[in-house]
């Protein structure tokens, strides 16, 4: 199988338990809701493969369990993500006030350029919604974050959120790599990347046919 | 494969079908084929989402309806005898059908479209190379008419979604196109085709998703399919391989064959895996030629066998494919016909005893054994027969003609000849090897040339070819062979390759000058994946070429070279290998001592006595396990026991009686009645716990509510009061509900959450004009919000709640009481009861008049609950009834230690009026309550005293103790809500069920709290032991060793270090593959096995052997049997992970993917092995 992507980005689902980052990544990747999902336990990543301004945009989207108390593990996924989404739910207060630990945590685990942005999910419980609008318009405002309200359940903005996020990145991407052609000691990621996959294709070619 | 076969059938059907006179029977068949095909393209859909276009399938079902549509068609009718006459057809009915004029359209264009005129549809798409299927399907046929432009219109109709509406179409109006007894004029044939063909009509047909293919990772399912494939070719497991090469091996009966193909072993994986692929979509390779019924003799078998041949132009270069034609036919008609064959060199071992040893994967085949291999299931037979064929490995092409056929001999590098192949008579063999000229350019060639002529085309260049000169030296510095010369058709072919010519020349003579038996080339001997040629060809490695196998000439020295040179060179050379073989040494001897160190290392995982198996297998039956137990109802034998269970497993109908034996709930030895006495104190001891937390989980409610309350008035004020301006720019979403709320702003209410849990659709922030019920208690909660009063206002189709009655009662009461009960169906009557007797203690904890109002742990909102509110005002009789017979078992246990049976079947007493419901009483003025029976007066004060240390409590909860369970509560009721609720178990009463074995395995560990996997772990106890407290009991031994694993523990870090040593120990292989990466010797992928005991790996009923096996395991052979069962998952797939060289991220994907795929039992059972293998590795040192 060929890896005839172009770009490959790296995007994280963090937030408190039970706001519905499995649930999103599910109807990103496979466009479907499911209620009765189970906690997450580790990590898990779904990807999907995007056609972002003719590129082909591999998204390794990952997922991660909610409880704090997994923090240790969840926050070892930070540092290679290029992107990711802090979601809160719209019908649970704490939450949405978490949201702000857990930009700390981003702020002390990922590396500085990653691209964020605030999801509030289940808006299509409008009849419980605790957090308005206005408010995560606000932090996002605070944090300079972009920031969309979503529903997985009804497939609210989900797409759009990623598409989002991933072209940021890809614009930021490319922002670097333009600087970093023009002087010496060019270094980017998604450029590494690519280079990366490229070469690994014909070294297990060759490791095919000359190790035998 | 099959679409091959249905190509292949519907062409057979095609004469069949213009014949004059169809009988009813070949109707029949038509309709099967078309039937089979429909099905296969479903399910090619439902397991890819969508069908390429270009599918295999496809074409088939094209064939099979074209065969339908052809047959009894009136020709005449159609005033036309064209090439196809169903296209005719298709114009003729485009008069009166607007779907076939659409189509009709569209297949004019296309026909038209392309520049040249024989393109068909297919090929004006360049998008992606054919499927070599469907190549092969036509390989036999004429190459200048693709099968697809004869199914042109069924093609583009079916994609077009009208097909199924054209069928209908014709069938409706038969009479005009088709014979009487045609199948589309019968009523019942013609309607069965156009309502099969509905469905591949829905389907999704893509070509522009076609390279999605590639660029999306084959999901795990495939890649074990397509490894089972393969699995042939590939690397036996290392269970059968030598462990540690300086040890004796611990099998070494079945390594002979084995340990000789291990050198070519992970490159034939991936050959193998790139062969398949080469089979299913091709990116990497085109096909340049293909043949079906090609014959070649593997070793082990006397006839030659048929098989499909095939020439594929791949980056590295040209590769010749032969695979068995019962591996291309599909699995199961090879059974029945190989045995036949083969029966004379495989010796039939006892049916599914024996683990093959090249896939470990397929244990339930039938097994055979080869002369010195191991036992070997049918598949792999026949893909260690399956030849593959890099062409830059071979040097010499031998050509035998004889009158039967016609042979071609590939001969490799090291003189090695590969079986050779027979092809049919009649030119195949003549474009076969054209297509390896033309294969080979520009980098190499034929020497010498197939001869071109014109009009004839190739023909083998006679004069030239035969007995060719024999120069002395050639390019690449080996010597010719010697030509035989056994008939008058014989000729040999050099191939040679010019891009790595030179270089070769070099090297090979300054090697072969030097040193007496040098290493090879780059250009290995084995390119082949047969291991039917594995063991001549690792025999050449050691000879030099020249010496080969057919005792040809020794190689006569390049006379060109100057002596001196040579001399220095030489020199160089054996300095060279003596350095090598010392660094080697050193390499080994180090290697040898850190081997050493992990193994002292690994001696702590396992048990240094291995306990015997014997008549273990069946494991703990009811019979077994009756026989046991003594008259007093003791069981003694607790080893036995445990090695039942350990190699055989529980009966599943004693597992309940055994399980709390294994996880040390029960005592050995204990009697019956000592183990009743032990459950009795048990339950008394959680129903107390139980007590406790209900009373601070009902003022943890309390709390939320008026936190919900909070929230939901103040986003209210704020859309109040933002809603004009914000209007505009609201997004659409919203729209909706902004407009409505816009219209209503002041309206503010404080609905608990339960409210909306049940009718999620409707608004509630908004007043809804058409919902007048809703307006109403919106009207009401507005006035109760007003009051501070947050009353439980019920609604929904038994909303029996007089809100306002409630209101005035309570407007000057500090206290609030309001208990609503479970009600017609008493799944919740236990937490009920129990909620009563919390409400009772907080008011006596909590003179103050603690704002307590205590709703029917609403845990699991599923909406459909009937529920009844014993506070109303005017109670009928019958709720007044029903809510007051509802009584605990559980409570009356802790009262009198009355038996119970089950934790749901309620015994129905005739009331029960704890104090707070008294005291509600007189504030409700529910005068109901009055008829108070004696007897059950006595059991309420007993109740009480059993509560009271608790409720002596009730008043001094600090609010941090307060706080802490009310985040483990709202975490536990999150998980429990959404625990496994696809296992029909967990209904709404289980769930409840589960979450108070949570919450009182939090109550008693507060410290440590909730964490998430708790209810995965507690699960599979419940559904055993079916009642709490049983299951909670059980809970708290599985979370003595479990805790560690959590992440406050530090057993997790310690699992990982010992896979890794593990691994490193007992398959270096995958070891290497991991360190290369680097990226996941961290072993995170492993973080939910062992968090949870694979409880999300495997099914149910395997998660209970599973876990039976881990405990008895302790006892009998590991204390750490988590790792050898993570291991064995490994093992299992451990081919698949390297063929595909996964890292970290695709192995994580693997996995998850996996999840309750797995076959338990074979891994559960290699498992096992595992053990054995490292005790006996510990025994021998």
């Amino acid at each position: 199988m060929a890896k005839t992507y172009d770009y490959l980005f790296k995007l994280l689902l963090i937030g408190d338990s039970g706001v519905g980052k499995t649930s999103i990544l599910f109807r990103f990747s496979e466009d479907a809701f499911n209620i009765s999902f189970i906690s997450t336990i580790g990590i898990d990543f779904k990807i999907r493969t995007i056609d972002l301004d003719g590129k082909k945009v591999k998204l390794q989207i990952w997922d991660t369990a909610g409880q704090e108390r997994f923090r240790t593990i969840t926050t070892a996924y930070y540092r290679g993500s290029m992107g990711i989404m802090l979601v809160y739910d719209v019908t649970n207060e704490k939450s949405f006030e978490n949201i702000k630990n857990w930009i700390r945590n981003i702020e002390e685990n990922a590396s500085a350029d990653v691209e964020k942005m605030i999801l509030g999910n289940k808006c299509d419980l409008e009849a419980k919604r605790q957090v308005s609008k206005e408010r995560g318009e606000q932090l996002a405002v605070e944090y300079q974050i972009k920031f969309i309200e979503t529903s997985a359940k009804d497939s609210l903005n989900v797409e759009s959120a990623f598409y989002t996020l991933a072209r940021d990145i890809k614009a930021k991407m490319e922002k670097k790599q333009k600087e970093a052609s023009n002087p010496a000691g060019a270094r980017s990621g998604a450029h590494q990347i690519r280079a990366n996959e490229q070469q690994r294709k014909p070294t297990s070619w060759l490791s095919r046919c000359s190790l035998l | 494969m099959a679409a091959q076969n249905k190509a292949e059938g519907g062409s057979e059907e095609m004469p069949a079908a213009a014949a004059a006179d169809p009988s009813a029977e070949q109707k029949e068949r038509l309709i099967a084929a078309v039937k089979k095909e429909v099905k296969q393209l479903m399910e090619e859909a439902v397991t890819r989402k969508f069908v390429h276009e270009e599918s295999g399938g496809v074409t088939a079902l094209c064939g099979a309806v074209e065969a339908c549509l052809g047959q009894g068609l009136r020709r005449r009718a159609l005033g036309l005898f064209k090439t196809s006459s169903t296209t005719a057809l298709l114009h003729k009915i485009a008069k009166h059908c607007p779907e076939a004029a659409l189509v009709s359209a569209r297949v004019l264009a296309a026909e038209g479209a392309p520049a040249t005129r024989s393109a068909s549809g297919v090929e004006r798409r360049p998008s992606a190379p054919r499927p070599p299927l469907c190549k092969r399907g036509s390989g036999s046929l004429l190459s200048g008419s693709p099968p697809t432009s004869r199914h042109l219109w069924i093609r583009i109709a079916l994609f077009e979604r009208q097909l199924a509406k054209i069928i209908e179409h014709l069938v409706n109006n038969a009479n005009r196109y088709y014979e009487r007894d045609a199948l589309v004029a019968d009523p019942d044939y013609g309607s069965i085709l156009s309502s099969l063909l509905v469905g591949p009509c829905a389907l999704e047909y893509s070509k522009a998703k076609a390279p999605a293919c590639f660029w999306t990772d084959p999901p795990a399912d495939e890649l074990v399919q397509r490894h089972r494939m393969s699995a042939g070719t590939t690397t036996p497991p290392s269970v059968r391989r030598p462990i540690l090469n300086f040890k004796r091996s611990l099998n070494a009966s079945s390594d002979d064959g084995s340990s000789s193909n291990t050198g070519t072993g992970k490159a034939a994986g991936s050959s193998a895996k790139d062969y398949v692929e080469s089979l299913h979509q091709n990116s990497t390779a085109t096909l340049l030629y293909g043949k079906n019924n090609v014959r070649v003799q593997p070793k082990d078998v006397e006839e030659p066998m048929p098989g499909y041949l095939s020439l594929h132009q791949t980056a590295a270069g040209l590769v010749i494919k032969w695979t068995p034609n019962q591996l291309m036919n599909g699995y199961a008609e090879s059974e029945g016909i190989d045995k036949s064959a083969l029966r004379y060199h495989l010796v039939h071992a006892s049916e599914c005893q024996h683990t093959c040893v090249l896939c470990s994967l397929a244990p339930t085949c039938t097994v055979y054994r080869r002369r010195c291999a191991g036992p070997l299931c049918i598949d792999c037979v026949y893909w260690a027969m399956s030849l593959q064929v890099c062409v830059w490995e071979v040097v010499y092409v031998h050509v035998h003609r004889s009158q039967a056929s016609d042979a071609l001999i590939l001969v490799g590098q090291d003189g090695v000849q590969r079986p050779p192949i027979h092809f049919p008579k009649g030119g195949h063999l003549l474009s076969f090897l054209s297509n390896l000229e033309t294969g080979l350019l520009p980098h190499g060639q034929l020497d010498p040339p197939l001869w071109s002529q014109r009009g004839t085309g190739k023909v083998f260049g006679r004069g030239k070819a035969r007995r060719r000169p024999l120069p002395s030296l050639c390019e690449s510095g080996e010597t010719e062979e010697p030509e035989w010369e056994e008939t008058a058709g014989d000729y040999v072919f050099r191939i040679v390759n010019n891009a790595i010519a030179d270089r070769e020349a070099m090297r090979h003579s300054l090697l072969e000058r030097a040193v007496q038996s040098p290493p090879r080339t780059p250009r290995r001997p084995l390119a082949s994946t047969s291991t039917t040629s594995s063991d001549s060809s690792t025999m050449s490695v050691d000879c030099p070429p020249s010496a080969g196998l057919n005792g040809h000439p020794p190689l006569t020295p390049i006379p060109h070279q100057p002596v001196e040179q040579a001399a220095s060179i030489e020199l160089v050379c054996s300095t060279m290998r003596r350095q090598i073989i010392s660094r080697a040494f050193y390499g080994w001897l180090a290697y040898c001592r850190h081997l050493s160190t992990v193994r002292t290392h690994l001696s702590g995982l396992v048990h240094p006595i291995i306990v015997p198996r014997e008549n273990a297998e069946g494991g703990l039956t009811d019979e077994r396990w009756l026989a046991m137990t003594d008259e007093s109802g003791a069981i003694h034998d607790k080893d036995e026991v445990y090695r039942l269970v350990y190699y055989g497993g529980v009966q599943h109908d004693i597992r309940r009686h055994v399980w709390p034996y294994l996880l040390g709930y029960y005592e050995f030895g204990s009697t019956a009645e000592e183990r009743a006495e032990q459950d009795a104190a048990c339950r008394r001891q959680y129903e107390t716990t139980m007590s406790e937390w209900l009373c601070v989980e009902a003022i943890v409610r309390q709390r939320d509510r008026e936190a919900t309350a909070a929230s939901i008035a103040r986003l209210t004020e704020a859309s109040g009061k933002l809603k004009p301006t914000d209007n505009n720019d609201t997004s659409e979403v919203f729209e909706d509900d902004c407009s409505v709320i816009s219209d209503n702003p002041p309206i503010v209410s404080p609905e608990p959450s339960e409210n909306e849990q049940r009718r999620p659709d409707k608004p509630v922030l908004s007043r809804a004009p058409s919902i007048d019920e809703v307006d109403n208690i919106e009207m009401d909660s507005e006035r109760d919000k007003e009051t501070k009063q947050n009353g439980e206002t019920e609604n929904g189709d038994n909303r029996d709640v007089d809100v306002d009655s409630l209101k005035d009662l309570d407007e000057n009461e500090d206290v609030h009481l309001k208990s609503v009960v479970d009600n017609p169906d008493m799944r919740r009557e236990s937490i009920a009861e129990i909620k009563r007797l919390a409400e009772e203690i907080v008011q006596k904890g909590d003179g103050r008049g603690l704002l307590c109002s205590v709703d029917s742990a609403h845990v699991n909102g599923t909406g459909s609950d009937f529920r009844s509110s014993i506070d109303e005002s005017g109670p009928s009789p019958h709720q007044q009834h029903t809510s007051v017979i509802i009584t605990n078992p559980s409570v009356d246990l802790a009262a009198g230690g009355s038996p119970v049976s089950g934790g749901t079947t309620a015994q129905v007493s005739p009331a029960r009026s704890p104090l707070g419901v008294v005291r509600e009483e007189s504030q409700s003025a529910g005068a109901s309550f009055d008829t108070l029976e004696p007897a059950d007066r006595n059991a309420q004060d007993n109740r009480s005293n059993c509560v009271s240390p608790a409720s002596s409590n009730g008043g001094v909860y600090s609010n941090e103790l307060v706080e802490s369970f009310a985040l483990n509560l709202h975490r536990i009721e999150k998980d429990v809500q959404r625990c496994d609720r696809n296992y029909p178990f967990f209904t709404d009463e289980n769930l409840d069920k589960l979450r108070n074995i949570m919450c009182t395995y939090v109550w008693e560990h507060l410290e440590t709290g909730y964490m998430q996997g708790m209810c995965d772990l507690a699960a599979p106890l419940l559904v055993m032991m079916r009642e709490e407290a049983h299951a909670h009991a059980l809970f708290n031994s599985l979370m003595r060793r479990a805790t560690d694993n959590f992440p406050s523990g530090q057993a997790m870090d310690a699992h990982f270090a010992d896979m890794r040593s593990l691994i490193q120990i007992l398959d270096c292989e995958l070891y290497e593959l991991m360190h290369a990466h680097g990226d996941y010797t961290h072993f995170y992928f492993c973080y939910r096995w062992f968090l949870l005991d694979f409880k999300r790996e495997l099914l149910y009923q395997d998660v209970f052997a599973a876990w039976e096996l881990i405990w008895a395991a302790r006892h009998v052979a590991s204390e750490h049997m988590v790792l050898f069962i993570a291991l064995a998952l490994l093992e299992t797939y451990r081919d698949v992970i390297l063929a595909n060289t996964m890292d970290f991220t695709d192995i994580i994907k693997f996995f998850n993917e996996m999840a309750e795929r797995h076959d338990a039992s074979a891994v559960l059972s290699l498992a096992r092995d595992l053990v054995l293998q490292v005790q006996t590795l510990i025994e021998n040192k």
